[in-house]
């Protein structure tokens, strides 16, 4: 009899995690147990990271919501019901800190941009759409990704985060429902007029 | 929405593009360390005594922030509050007002005869201000059994005397 061993299988970055595990960590955490939720920050800190990001054009400001959204969340963890996911709630706490904080910055906008992946630079499809702009390739990323942070800027919040969830970070309209508190409708038409603006804004780009 | 979805096609592998922008490298080595180190100093920080009694306004801030609701009622009740004082303030007390003062100018010569000013005594302890009739002596003269100087004598003859 031979056995067959099961290959471990990679778990994909969207993938949420197995539930159990997830209400486990919860529960000791919001009984006070800092390892626990040390589980839950290392799980989700890049996603809701890339979230505030993209939202904000800003490492800094990130940084500073991202880690404020954390610990609110744990300080908040003993009004969670668990009526959504802790995920979806912790969405919620760091979508309505990083829309506070955008309202109360208004107009002064200030980028501070991440470095590119290195790897942009070998993807045919990013290639195909600057490589006709001009022979340096790192500046012409460089200055695409300016204008696209810029005409994410331009949207309204709402409208932002509905294309940061969806196009960006791959996320299901309910999912973005669900977070935003509103219905499917809403985040459809958002979306449509989102992506309408933002074309209009990059049409140089994508002839 | 499929047809949406094509037409937008291009520009969802531009912003897909986003998704290349990196923070500095081992950022999230050191991240949930440091909200764990905030957390801790927090707990720290905050003295025990503040912490219990501050909690229930923690209770009612945090109500305020996860349902908008909350905040929106409590603001209408302020506002409700806020218009039953104006209304109530610009209420015509300015007659019972200029009656005080038409009183005070009647008991003055009950000072000057050496009585004690139970006008001004009862004005100080509210007892004027929205009950008392004022231009009825008698009562004023008659809240500690007191003499009323100002009261004339009434004389009449009684049918059938």
């Amino acid at each position: 009899m031979t056995m067959i061993m099961a290959e471990p299988v990679e778990r994909t970055e969207l993938e949420p995690p197995a539930p159990e595990q997830e209400s486990e960590l919860v529960r000791r955490a919001r009984k006070g147990d800092l390892e626990a939720y040390d589980d839950l920050v290392k799980r989700y800190q890049e996603r809701i990271y890339a979230t505030i990001y993209h939202m904000t054009s800003n490492h800094e400001d990130a940084n500073d919501l991202a880690q404020e959204s954390f610990i609110k969340a744990f300080q908040a963890l003993k009004s969670f019901k668990g009526g959504s996911s802790f995920y979806t709630w912790l969405y919620r706490i760091a979508v309505n800190k990083t829309i506070n904080f955008l309202k109360q910055r208004k107009n002064r906008t200030h980028m501070s941009l991440n470095d590119i992946d290195f790897n942009a630079e070998h993807d045919p499809d990013l290639m195909a759409l600057i490589s006709d702009k001009t022979p340096r390739r790192a500046a012409a990323l460089t200055e695409l990704q300016k204008k696209l942070n810029e005409a994410l800027l331009k949207l309204s919040e709402p409208h932002r985060l509905v294309v940061v969830l969806h196009d960006v970070q791959g996320q299901s309209h309910e999912e973005i429902a669900e977070i935003m508190n509103c219905n499917i409708g809403t985040v459809r038409s958002r979306l449509f007029y989102a992506r309408q603006q933002m074309q209009a804004e990059l049409a140089d780009y994508l002839k | 929405m499929n047809e949406n979805e094509n037409s937008f096609e291009s520009l969802r592998r531009l912003l897909a593009f986003k998704n290349r922008e990196t923070p500095p490298p081992g950022y999230f080595d050191s991240f949930s360390s440091n909200v764990l180190g905030r957390i801790r100093a927090g707990e720290s920080s905050a003295p025990e005594g503040f912490s219990a009694g501050a909690s229930w306004l923690v209770k009612v801030l945090q109500a305020f922030e996860f349902k908008p609701a909350f905040a929106g009622t409590f603001a209408l009740g302020l506002c409700m509050v806020l218009v039953f004082g104006i209304v109530y303030a610009e209420r015509p007390d300015a007659v019972s007002q200029s009656l005080l003062t038409q009183s005070a100018q009647i008991t003055a010569p009950t000072a000057m005869t050496g009585t004690p000013d139970f006008t001004q005594q009862a004005e100080t302890s509210g007892l004027i201000a929205t009950t008392n009739p004022v231009l009825n002596l008698d009562s004023v003269a008659t809240l500690f059994n007191q003499p009323n100087q100002l009261a004339q004598q009434v004389s009449f003859t009684v049918p059938g005397n």
